[in-house]
């Protein structure tokens, strides 16, 4: 056995994270680690790497028992772990970056030569392509990660632990870092990898351990495990994946957006000649590859850009001539795509960010002095309805999981009273217990007869919830799709850019 | 032509380097708190603490290079105290800065004034000046050329290797490495077991080596005398180099000696009878705009933005309304 961890638990206050957990990794195999966000994954590995200190347990490697005190110390022993944030300076070179800290040098110098070719001796063996006189700053997060990789490599790791490394890979890059993996495992190393993943732990990894609320569920060989046990193991529950039963309502229209044009931060068109209606009690699909003028059509609806031309009607308003807060009092409630920055302050309460948009209104301010025990109150039923896993309403946002800051994020947008709900991407690097939930509240939020402007680039989300689907390409909107009979060949031609013959573009 | 002349010669290059020594100095010093990532204002008061004191051990010695370690000195403990209060206690940098400066302003006012009983300056009482190295060999090599590598004080020599020097630190030793990693990444520092902190003390003690060099240079080597606030903006300006160049050594070095060409060609004008109030503004502003055109490119967000939100400013809106359509 390569690891061996023994009823390790950690504690934080009243939380438990992790509850006695029991995970033996084979030497040579690589061992995926699934679960939702919030199930205890990082954690463990925290815990593993001694940047935690479990409260019970102990852990062994390579058959002895050791403390792992720090990460020094677990990286003596073996362990390597590349972080899901990467720690790199921009301006060195990617040689400087894998050496830094351990330097060769030669004369009491740095000898760079001999850093650029152990790098790309290195890169060469695992298929780790770089070029390793580069500099940092100048290279793609795919590419960083490789980096962060070496990093290990150099510093002698057999185990390696991957914390949802393809997250932010595209699937190209996901399946090069695959590759990696495997080659690693040929070289008789060990590949411990955390992931929410279905698709990526069947298609790489020998074993499954599932963790669910901080507790080990199993842990099975991949070959004997299906796509649908595993959501089982991991959500404790089955989960559709199929489109949502809906009533037909027909309400009036809410928002009607009319030739609307806008510029990106380049200040070339993003947006152009956009018109759509979005009535009461439906849910419009926005689909596209990402980077086709969504987000500039999300920010000139929620008044964070300007629109060049054209005009989006709320209930009798103009968007495009109101400030953010007027929109938002006009009948807008907007879940930022980007949620850590636009969606919450990460270092203030769960109370504080349910509040914030309304801080002025009674009865959360009274006589210009909020009264944080009803904030805290409301908070609270908003963590209890909206079940966020949480200490309390007093926790810092930044402390949870991706999944709960967005259910934050929700609890204070629906529960505005707005009439139109732009959601933008809601379950992106969400695990799919929460995506199953917040899907379910959009689906209340149209039946309670809300307008809903859903921009998302998963084509799932959108078939499961869109009555209709528009489709962009380059800031135009090519055609539009029934919900109903939402058929992926025809929507992917759009969003490649070829227009349908029954539906021209506009 | 005549008067081209008469301006620009040997003697006007060889009197660039000499002023350019002290402000290359104190902005080399201070580009190891810039790498390391301390926004140190405070380089003014660690010149002028230098220049006094380097003027005290001369007298007290006897000896120009006693007095220049006693400058030193002097230097050190205000970076010493600066790195206490900001590196171990977290004090607003620029607080800091400002409170040394203010400091040692009016510490060498009221000792000069309790040591000496004078305000204004120290004059004659024995002060010793640096030694002017002569070149062996310089003029028969160069001839007319020779002051431009011969005849300064060791101070000057020390400046301009400094520079090569600091390039070799930053790229090729382990401690240049490490400061540049705090300044820039200081979680990658710290993931790497890399002490911050120590790094930045000692980063903010390099500083106060070489301002103090800077300061005694100004006492004993440019002038053999030392006058209330004799550093007089060096070390501000310094810091202004430092925010453009980001404290890269060639950098610093293009910034100081534009400034100090300024400094010697102004002074050149005044023999020519421009007033000399206008005259004495000719280096800053030179070396400010200077310094503005070449960020321009370098740092183009801030100026950018400004920019365009005059402009919006200015332009009329189709409804009117610019304030409500912020695209921030």
């Amino acid at each position: 056995m390569a690891v061996e961890l023994t009823g390790i638990t950690k504690r934080f206050g009243a939380f438990i994270a992790n509850d006695g957990i029991d995970l033996a990794v084979r030497r040579g195999e690589i061992h995926a680690i699934i679960g939702e966000n919030g199930a205890g994954k990082t954690t463990l590995m925290n815990v593993l790497f001694g940047l935690l200190q479990p409260d019970e347990g102990s852990i062994r490697l390579n058959g002895e028992t050791i403390m792992v005190a720090d990460p020094a110390a677990a990286i003596k022993a073996g362990l390597g772990m590349v972080h899901q944030h990467f720690k790199l300076v921009p301006s060195l070179s990617v040689a400087d970056n894998v050496f830094l800290g351990m330097e060769i040098r030669r004369h009491g110098l740095i000898d760079h030569a001999a850093q650029i070719a152990r790098t790309r001796e290195l890169s060469k063996r695992f298929g780790l392509h770089v070029d390793p006189a580069e500099r940092v700053g100048l290279l793609s997060v795919g590419i960083e990660q490789r980096i962060e990789i070496l990093k290990v490599l150099v510093r002698g790791a057999r185990t390696i632990i991957l914390d949802e490394p393809t997250a932010v890979l595209t699937p190209q890059e996901s399946r090069e870092l695959f590759q990696t993996l495997r080659s690693f495992v040929a070289e008789g190393m060990t590949v411990i990898f955390i992931s929410h993943h279905l698709e990526e732990v069947m298609e790489v990894s020998d074993t499954v351990t599932v963790l669910r609320n901080g507790r080990k569920v199993a842990t099975r060989p991949t070959a004997e495990l299906s796509k649908d046990e595993l959501v089982r193991m991991m959500v404790g529950r089955e989960v559709s994946f199929d489109r949502r039963p809906r009533a037909q309502l027909h309400g009036d229209a809410v928002l009607e957006v009319k030739n609307l044009w806008s510029r990106d931060d380049r200040r070339l068109p993003a947006v152009r000649g956009a018109s759509f209606t979005v009535r009461a009690g439906e849910v419009v699909g926005i689909a596209g590859v990402a980077g086709n003028g969504q987000t500039e059509l999300a920010e000139v609806l929620s008044g964070l850009r300007p629109a060049s031309h054209g005009e989006a009607w709320l209930k009798g308003q103009d968007l495009t001539t109101l400030s953010p807060a007027a929109i938002r009092e006009a009948g807008l409630a907007h879940v930022p795509g980007d949620r850590m920055v636009r969606g919450v302050d990460r270092n203030a309460s769960i109370a504080a960010n349910t509040l914030m948009g309304r801080q002025h209104r009674a009865p959360w301010s009274r006589g210009g002095m909020l009264d944080w025990k009803a904030i805290a109150g409301n908070a609270g039923a908003l963590i209890k309805s909206f079940d966020i896993r949480a200490q309390g309403s007093g926790d810092p946002v930044k402390r949870l999981s991706g999944g709960n800051i967005q259910k934050v994020v929700l609890a204070r947008e629906f529960t505005n009273g707005a009439d139109f709900l732009l959601i933008d991407q809601p379950t992106r690097g969400v695990d799919i217990g929460a995506q199953e939930a917040i899907h379910d509240e959009i689906m209340r939020q149209r039946a309670a007869g809300r307008a809903i402007l859903l921009i998302s680039v998963q084509l799932d989300e959108l078939a499961a919830l869109a009555d209709r689907i528009l489709v962009m390409f380059n800031g135009r909107i090519m055609g539009e799709v029934a919900g109903d009979d939402a058929d992926e060949d025809r929507i992917g031609m759009m969003m490649a850019g070829v227009s349908p013959e029954l539906e021209p573009a506009r | 032509m005549e008067i081209l002349d008469k301006l620009v010669n040997v003697a006007l290059i060889a009197a660039t380097l000499r002023t350019t020594a002290p402000i290359l100095l104190v902005a080399l010093g201070g580009s190891f708190t810039t790498k390391a990532g301390i926004f140190n204002i405070g380089l003014e008061g660690q010149m002028l603490a230098g220049a006094f004191f380097a003027v005290i051990g001369s007298i007290w010695t006897g000896s120009a290079f006693a007095g220049v370690a006693c400058g030193v000195a002097a230097a050190l403990a205000f970076a010493l105290a600066f790195a206490v209060l900001v590196v171990t206690f977290r004090a607003n940098e620029v607080v800091v800065g400002l409170a040394l400066n203010i400091l040692a302003g009016g510490m060498t006012i009221s000792l000069m004034k309790a040591i000496f009983g004078t305000r204004g300056s120290i004059v004659g009482h024995g002060i010793v000046g640096l030694p002017k190295v002569q070149i062996p060999g310089a003029q028969a090599l160069l001839g007319s050329w020779a002051p431009l590598i011969s005849g300064f004080t060791p101070i000057v020599y020390v400046a301009f290797i400094a520079v090569p020097l600091l390039v070799l630190f930053y790229n090729r030793t382990r401690l240049g490495l490490y400061i540049r990693v705090v300044g820039e990444k200081p979680e990658a520092a710290e993931a790497l077991g890399i002490s911050i902190t120590r790094v930045r003390y000692i980063a903010s003690l390099l500083c106060g080596l070489l301002a103090g060099l800077a300061g005694a240079h100004l006492s004993l080597g440019y002038i053999t005398m030392f006058t209330e606030n004799m550093s007089s903006g060096r070390g501000f300006m310094a810091v202004a180099i430092l925010i453009f160049s980001n404290g890269d050594p060639l950098k610093v070095l293009a910034g100081c000696l534009l400034f100090g060409f300024a400094d010697a060609f102004s002074l050149r004008l005044q023999t020519f009878g421009f007033p000399s109030y206008l005259v004495l503004t000719v280096p800053y502003v030179v070396a400010l705009t200077a310094l503005f055109a070449l960020s321009y490119r370098a740092r183009p967000k801030i100026i950018k933005e400004t920019l365009a939100s005059m402009q919006k400013l200015l332009s009329v809106d189709r409804n009117s309304a610019p304030v409500d359509k912020n695209p921030q």
